[in-house]
């Protein structure tokens, strides 16, 4: 689904993502894991096209985003860390604006508006003004306008920031339920997401692939068996080399 | 792509509306048109039989409201980060450009169609060159879509709408400032040359000529291509942004 090859990008002296190469498959949620200053949203951002990149290729079902930009952006949706929303829009013509945008048939968004409604629990602010949304709410909005069109990758930058344990459950078990049947990536900082929702981790560190594992094996790194441990060991020595 | 493009047309002009700020627009524009025309253009004065004291101000009616009107249209998108959603979905840059460019300048269009009561209140009382007051209502299109198209430009550079109308502000005044033959006339020391291309530079002596009656291919073409260069270096400016 995904395949990133030799992928670079520089801001000034900056090398914010260094000789990057990994292959998604369908049916997978990988977490992006590294710490602040890693590369993790820059390198969201070049394989949704936001970012040009220096060297390398990006490929979403075959589709390179330089030169198929559009149609590889079809097959994917990006939700940023900002959760960023049209606050003069009410919930059901953000997700008619971003129906709109995919080209989908009247009948695709009224179907699609009435599940996510009901597995994202929007029914009850569907004609509320984005502005007066609760943070659960805006992120909630926000996954389901990138979700409108079923995409085959998703790609979400802290999905549950800001959100109660009760709304963190119910996103997670979404999440984990969609990753079944297309390819998830989710930057994280939260260890315990990434054992309830990851099949696989990819850890960066300063712009550096250092580990391209799964949960358990990176949990197995350190004697403790404990994941936040093991991330802190990779991240601290340094950048490792990648798997 | 003309899907596209309409629903990007479709955003920012019902964007107009739901601020409200459309009301405000039409309001102040009907005000500043009428006092324009009737103290400023000495409308009881003249006998206006092609609405000459309503047209002859339109531009500086315009170099005033247009830069509010393309403020917003990607200061806000990168104030309120959507314009990395926005970016990441499968449209091209000359989509989203015509999208919001016309959104503006089909609002122009609708400021313009609020004037027409005069123009038939007018016709009560005199016998109008219709032909004449067609052309001086396409002038004026022209000469919105010239400044709408900097607007939009200049609104791509900035994060903030303020700055965004100031700096619009200021190029669109620039393009008038050229008009002051006086002050090319000293600052040329009786150059021939700079003063002859000044003049084809010229926002309003072009716009003058047009309203006079005259179909001038000329100025019609130099409208043209100020909008087009307009919308090039946006698109650009869009694209500059990803690499």
């Amino acid at each position: 689904m995904l395949l990133v090859q030799n992928l670079s990008k520089s801001f000034g002296n900056i090398r914010a993502v260094d000789n990057v190469s990994f292959c998604l498959n369908n049916g997978e949620v990988t977490a992006l894991l590294g710490p602040n200053g890693a590369g993790k949203t820059t390198l969201m951002r070049l394989i949704t096209g936001f970012y040009g990149a220096d060297s390398g290729d990006i490929r979403i079902d075959g589709c390179d985003i330089n030169t198929a930009r559009t149609q590889a952006l079809s097959k994917l949706s990006y939700v940023p860390e900002t959760g960023a929303l049209y606050n003069d829009m009410t919930v059901y013509e953000y997700l008619r604006f971003m129906a709109g945008l995919r080209h989908m048939s009247e009948q695709g968004f009224v179907d699609n508006l009435v599940y996510l409604s009901r597995q994202l629990e929007l029914s009850d602010v569907i004609n509320q003004k984005c502005e007066t949304l609760s943070k659960g709410f805006k992120r909630r909005t926000a996954l389901a306008g990138a979700l409108i069109h079923r995409p085959g990758l998703l790609i979400l930058d802290e999905p549950t920031e800001g959100l109660d344990p009760n709304q963190k459950f119910s996103i997670r078990r979404f999440i984990r339920e969609y990753g079944r049947r297309n390819t998830v990536i989710i930057s994280t900082h939260i260890m315990e997401e990434v054992e309830a929702m990851a099949d696989r981790v990819i850890l960066l560190n300063h712009g550096k692939l250092v580990r391209d594992t799964s949960p358990q094996e990176l949990k197995l790194l350190t004697p403790d068996h404990n994941i936040e441990t093991a991330f802190r060991s990779v991240t601290e020595e340094g950048s490792g080399a990648a798997q | 792509m003309m899907r596209n493009v309409f629903n990007i047309f479709c955003k920012e002009f019902g964007s107009y509306f739901r601020s409200g700020m459309a009301y405000f627009m039409l309001m102040i524009y009907a005000v500043l048109s009428m006092v324009a025309a009737f103290f400023g253009g000495y409308y009881f004065q003249l006998s206006n039989y092609n609405l000459f004291s309503f047209f002859y101000f339109q531009p500086e009616v315009f170099t005033l409201l247009i830069p509010a009107l393309t403020m917003k249209l990607w200061a806000d998108e990168r104030r309120f980060g959507t314009l990395e959603l926005l970016l990441s979905q499968p449209l091209g840059y000359t989509e989203l450009v015509a999208g919001k460019f016309l959104a503006a300048w089909g609002f122009c269009l609708l400021m313009l169609l609020a004037s027409v009561p005069l123009w038939i209140t007018t016709a009560q009382y005199m016998t109008l060159d219709n032909q004449n007051i067609l052309f001086g209502y396409f002038s004026c299109l022209l000469a919105a879509g010239a400044l709408c198209a900097i607007g939009c430009t200049v609104s791509s550079f900035s994060a903030n709408p303020v700055t965004a109308y100031i700096a619009a502000l200021a190029v669109c005044l620039l393009l008038k400032v050229v008009n002051f033959d006086f002050i090319l006339k000293s600052a040329a020391a009786g150059s021939d040359l700079f003063i002859r291309i000044s003049h084809s530079l010229n926002f309003d002596s072009h716009f003058a000529s047009m309203i006079s009656g005259q179909i001038n291919a000329g100025s019609i073409a130099y409208f043209i291509i100020l909008t087009l260069l307009g919308l090039w270096l946006n698109v650009v400016s869009i694209g500059y942004k990803r690499s």
